[in-house]
């Protein structure tokens, strides 16, 4: 029974990932839908996000002043290399997009924790680990593992 | 030359040049920069028309936006490129870069094209309408790399900063050669100016001296043949008095021929002679002269030297220099080289005498610098200015205690 309950839930999940991987292609960093968003650490996730790309670093962020959710698409896993964990307060600044209507996801450009601010993206939303100047430089600091 | 005047005449008008031709390159390649923009924008313009045309005829063969897409995805200056219906709501879109779609509201009512900074260089974007043939209007937006436009603007900057790199150093070295050449012009002929001062103060008080010496030398004369006459009638006890003072005078007036003779200007009768014969006369004249077996002067040469000089001054100047070193030298030898060298005459005179101190060294071609009781100091200036008469140099080297070498250089041969 409880391999069948399992069984299920895995094909649900692989459903909902094909589909949601289908869908968040076509999300871009919309440069008039800027907001920022304070809330803490909810889950933390890797997950394909762009078409023949590694997978990426998204957190689950609840809002401290209204409760809701947010899937937050920080980098590709490798780029990153700060600790997050979970409970975490956390300051996003970035692009808000829904794919149904009913989800909010923001593609982060700039991330504070712990009063330091990584920086993810340019104004217009040129991802830093594609190169360019701010590759290194805007970074920010510190290393460590995802937990 | 002061760091003023430098500053004036050499630097500011290098600055200038400089100046002048940084702004004229900077006008020069902004200007080229802007026509190559103008022609980039021209070419984006274009290829956003042929690509109205082709997804307009797409769209009409029902093909899917993202189909659409796929089929431009080898274009390597394509950034990317968005499709948009009419009420501007995307349809599609494509990016080399993850999520990067730098499309703004602000951007709808551009009707020329823009350009974005990005770490990827500088995006040429266009957002422009096209209708298709069912009548229905679309958008389309695009971001083209300007890449081989910004490479040949960083190769253009780097051939300029390595011309004016070059052109301010060749400037500079330039500069400074003159400013070496104009130092060194001013310096001979500051030096030109104070040796004719000297020439003339050296005419002047040589003329009075001959004349003081002169004036002395008649009346010693008289006084000395006055003891003459008093030595031949005085009585036998006074005799040996009056005889001292005779020769006191004749020790005068023999200082003052040669005091005089010092200070007459030197006029030179070449003739043409072999130094070894010149030498080895002196060398036999001094040694008999001397008598002494401790001490022997050896004449050496590397090839036979022939000289068109003065032979009686230049006799006069090494007999000089050896008879000094023979009375340096207790033991030992005294060693002279000759030879001939690219037009030029070399001689050495090497003693192990004495030596001399650092002081003396300095001052023993000085007039009436002299070592020895009985010196009057003028040998040794003669000498120097004898070889000098004929442009030549002399110089000493000396250590106390371990003897002294003078090295004779004269013109000719």
């Amino acid at each position: 029974m409880m391999r069948r309950a399992e069984l299920v839930l895995l094909l649900a999940f692989l459903l909902i990932s094909i589909l949601s991987y289908g869908q968040k292609t076509q999300h871009f960093y919309n440069v008039d839908k800027e907001i920022t968003v304070e809330g803490t650490i909810q889950e933390i996730i890797m997950e394909p996000r762009y078409k023949e790309t590694s997978p990426f670093l998204v957190i689950l962020l609840e809002e401290k002043k209204t409760g809701e959710l947010y899937q937050v698409e920080i980098s590709p896993v490798w780029f990153f290399d700060h600790d997050f964990h979970k409970g975490e307060n956390l300051t996003v600044k970035g692009s808000l997009y829904s794919s149904d209507g009913k989800s909010l996801n923001i593609i982060a450009r700039e991330v504070q924790c712990r009063g330091e601010t990584l920086f993810l993206r340019d104004k217009h939303g040129f991802p830093n680990w594609r190169g360019g100047k701010g590759l290194t430089k805007k970074r920010g600091k510190g290393k460590g593992k995802l937990y | 030359m002061k760091k003023k005047d430098f500053f004036l005449f050499f630097f500011l008008p290098l600055l200038g040049i400089v100046v002048i031709f940084f702004v004229l390159s900077s006008i020069n390649r902004t200007y080229i920069k802007n026509k190559v923009e103008e022609l980039v924008k021209e070419q984006l313009q274009a290829t956003a028309e042929i690509l109205k045309v082709n997804i307009s005829h797409f769209l009409n063969e029902n093909y899917q936006s993202d189909e659409i897409f796929n089929l431009y995805s080898g274009e390597e200056n394509i950034y990317y490129m968005a499709l948009l219906d009419e009420k501007k709501e995307i349809l599609g879109w494509s990016s080399r870069f993850e999520g990067y779609l730098p499309l703004s509201q602000k951007n709808f009512g551009k009707g020329e094209p823009w350009i974005i900074d990005s770490p990827a260089g500088k995006i040429f974007n266009i957002f422009s309408s096209f209708t298709s043939s069912d009548q229905r209007t679309y958008y389309i937006y695009l971001g083209y790399s300007m890449g081989s436009l910004e490479e040949m603007i960083a190769h253009s900057r780097k051939s300029f900063f390595i011309l004016f790199g070059i052109i301010a150093g060749v400037g500079i070295i330039f500069l400074l050669g003159i400013y070496q050449l104009q130092n060194h012009y001013l310096r001979k002929e500051k030096e030109a100016e104070e040796e004719r001062r000297e020439k003339e103060r050296y005419r002047e008080i040589s003329a009075f001296t001959s004349g003081v010496a002169h004036e002395i030398k008649n009346p010693l004369n008289s006084l000395a043949l006055l003891f003459e006459f008093f030595e031949k009638k005085v009585p036998q006890e006074l005799h040996q008095e009056i005889s001292l003072g005779n020769k006191e005078i004749r020790r005068i007036s023999r200082i003052i021929d040669q005091f005089s003779a010092s200070l007459k200007p030197l006029n030179l009768k070449k003739e043409k002679f072999i130094l070894k014969n010149l030498l080895e006369e002196i060398i036999v004249s001094l040694e008999n002269e001397r008598d002494s077996a401790d001490v022997k002067i050896k004449y050496s040469e590397e090839n036979r030297v022939e000289l068109n000089a003065d032979k009686e001054l230049l006799s006069q100047a090494f007999r000089n220099l050896l008879r000094n070193s023979l009375e340096a030298t207790e033991e030992g030898n005294i060693a002279v080289w000759a030879k001939e060298q690219h037009n030029k005459i070399f001689i050495t005179l090497q003693d192990s005498g004495k030596g001399l101190s650092e002081e003396e060294r300095i001052h023993i071609f000085d007039p009436f610098f002299s070592r020895k009781k009985e010196g009057m100091g003028i040998g040794l200036y003669l000498t120097k200015k004898i070889i000098e008469a004929h442009d030549g140099k002399i110089e000493c080297e000396s250590r106390l205690g371990k003897g002294t070498t003078f090295f004779i250089q004269i013109p000719g041969g």
